[in-house]
């Protein structure tokens, strides 16, 4: 992957997160059931983004760090 | 022996260990400036992670999440929600903050703005924005100490005296050792916080209504209305979606400003632990949410704590827990108020004389440190007298401070990413945004959609900075190619 498609997608990420954890995204995922491993959907909703966050973060840096490798800085 | 008498001497034994490693690790660091202030430029991953992570396990989440979990519901979800996002664009930000402090010697952010913009002045409004901004957050941490000890000694330790304890150790070290003490203590009290969160946050939803899932279903029962987001606001009626979501942005647009965390940029060994601790950031917020079940084990108990910030200490006592345990997690919860007041004390000591004083003054290195020191003092006595005196909740507290540091941002990113922006447009982009959220923190009233006054300082300040940079002159083109090259 390009470095530039790596961080548009890892910037889209981003961008859907704050778009889904705030008003108008969250309005639909904003519910109690069916609950995630004891937590409320709401809460496990959240917290999947949080964790879909660092997984993103880290292929990015899969990425970047192979350019930075390459003495090219994009 | 009875109880709290356990429980101070626990706690007494956790202070005399977080003393030694701090004024052990100044020992470390070199006797100048840029080594109180940057600890060398030092840091690796471990001290990294867990420094920053201290901000995210202040008292203000682990006291006041469970607080607003108990209290306010899923509106307390806004707390995990932001630090993510917040903290992304510093993967590429801090590195080139970094690069820029190598090359020009800045060891403060504001260094950085006027390194771009060369302005005293500017540099002066910076060094006092983040000054007000960082008093009420050093009260959040010093009144949440004085919570948790005057709650654990069954009021034996007054708030006050519990307050200026604490705070006394933690002015020592940071007096003596500056940055390196910062980033040894934090990781001692990091590792000692989410090791007792996770415990107790695991144990009490099993222990009182046998899991997780079921003390869901309880509350789900009895209290649907605080399992949804946006939850309830302060006086227990619906909160509103507006607010909800601008305290998310602000918190976002606001984490990295602030000058104990940007300034990280500064103290890292090197770009890839800068980059690291980015991605591993956000575990920080997740290791929040055994913490904020605690909150909600709180709802369905019978019994209530004096204010919904006792929630955490209350449960604890109540549960009739041993002594031992009650000791540790009074020790994680001081933990986790200290840990983030001492980056706070000594950011705003290195704010105020590297960016204030030293701009009109000239100061050797040795005046230098002084006077920062006695701004460590300074800051921590305003601070305690606001701990003893506040009414209102931590987490409100720190809401407030947040629509003054997010105006930060404009003139930071300003400097790194917008070649045609001019000193004067900052200046004049920074007065209008610190104006505007200062009017709708004085008349909340008026805020159109409930949205919090720092999005609403932000929505003129960029403008404002885009107008006036277009409206006045380019900078010298050598000025900048040095700066972006």
């Amino acid at each position: 992957m390009s470095l530039k498609t790596a961080r548009i997608l890892t910037g889209l990420y981003f961008v859907a997160m704050t778009y889904f954890v705030t008003w108008p995204g969250l309005l639909p995922f904003s519910r109690i059931r069916p609950m995630v491993l004891g937590l409320p959907f709401s809460l496990a909703w959240i917290a999947s983004w949080i964790a879909g966050s660092v997984l993103v973060l880290y292929l990015l840096d899969i990425v970047e760090k192979r350019f930075r490798d390459a003495g090219s800085d994009g | 022996m009875e109880q709290w008498v356990v429980v101070s001497i626990i706690i007494a034994a956790y202070l005399a260990v977080t003393l030694t490693i701090g004024l052990l690790a100044g020992r470390k660091s070199t006797d100048t400036v840029a080594g109180y202030v940057a600890a060398d430029r030092s840091f690796g991953l471990v001290a990294m992670y867990f420094v920053t992570g201290a901000s995210v396990f202040s008292a203000f989440a682990f006291l006041g999440g469970p607080g607003w979990a108990y209290s306010r519901g899923a509106a307390a979800f806004y707390i995990l929600a932001y630090g993510a996002i917040g903290m992304a664009p510093f993967y590429w930000m801090g590195p080139r903050a970094a690069a820029l402090g190598r090359k020009f010697g800045f060891v403060t952010q504001a260094q950085l703005v006027v390194g771009r913009f060369p302005s005293r002045n500017l540099s002066a409004m910076i060094a006092v924005l983040s000054l007000v901004a960082f008093v009420p957050y050093v009260t959040v941490q010093m009144r949440g100490a004085g919570i948790v000890i005057e709650a654990v000694t069954d009021g034996h330790v007054p708030l006050w005296l519990g307050a200026l304890i604490a705070y006394g150790i933690v002015i020592i070290y940071v007096l003596k050792s500056g940055a390196m003490a910062v980033g040894w203590t934090n990781t001692f009290q990091g590792i000692f916080m989410v090791v007792i969160a996770w415990t107790l946050g695991l144990y009490l939803p099993y222990r009182l209504y046998g899991g997780i899932g079921p003390m869901f279903e309880q509350i789900a029962e009895a209290r649907p209305d605080l399992l949804v987001p946006p939850g309830l606001n302060a006086s227990g009626d619906p909160w509103s979606w507006g607010a909800f979501s601008t305290l998310i942005l602000v918190s976002a647009v606001g984490l990295m400003m602030w000058p104990h965390l940007f300034m990280k940029a500064f103290t890292a060994k090197d770009d890839d632990t800068l980059r690291r601790t980015v991605i591993l950031f956000p575990t920080f917020q997740l290791f929040l949410i055994p913490v904020f079940l605690i909150g909600f084990a709180g709802v369905m108990f019978d019994g209530a704590p004096p204010s919904s910030d006792f929630i955490l200490p209350y449960m604890i006592l109540e549960t009739h827990l041993p002594a031992v345990v009650v000791g540790l997690f009074c020790a994680g919860a001081l933990s986790a108020s200290m840990s983030t007041g001492d980056a706070l004390l000594h950011a705003s000591a290195s704010v105020f004389v590297e960016d204030g004083v030293a701009k009109y003054k000239d100061l050797d290195e040795r005046q230098q440190q002084r006077l920062m020191q006695v701004i460590v003092l300074v800051t921590g006595a305003i601070a305690y007298y606001f701990a003893l005196d506040s009414e209102s909740s931590l987490v409100l507290l720190l809401a407030s401070a947040y629509g003054l540091i997010s105006q930060l941002a404009p003139p930071v990113v300003a400097a790194m990413y917008w070649r045609r922006a001019t000193t004067l447009g900052v200046v004049v982009g920074l007065l209008a945004g610190v104006a505007t959220a200062f009017f709708f923190y004085m008349n909340p009233e008026l805020k159109p959609y409930d949205m919090h006054e720092g999005i609403l300082g932000l929505l003129v300040h960029i403008p404002v900075l885009i107008g006036a940079s277009l409206l006045t002159k380019e900078q010298n083109a050598d000025h900048i190619e040095e700066f972006f090259s």
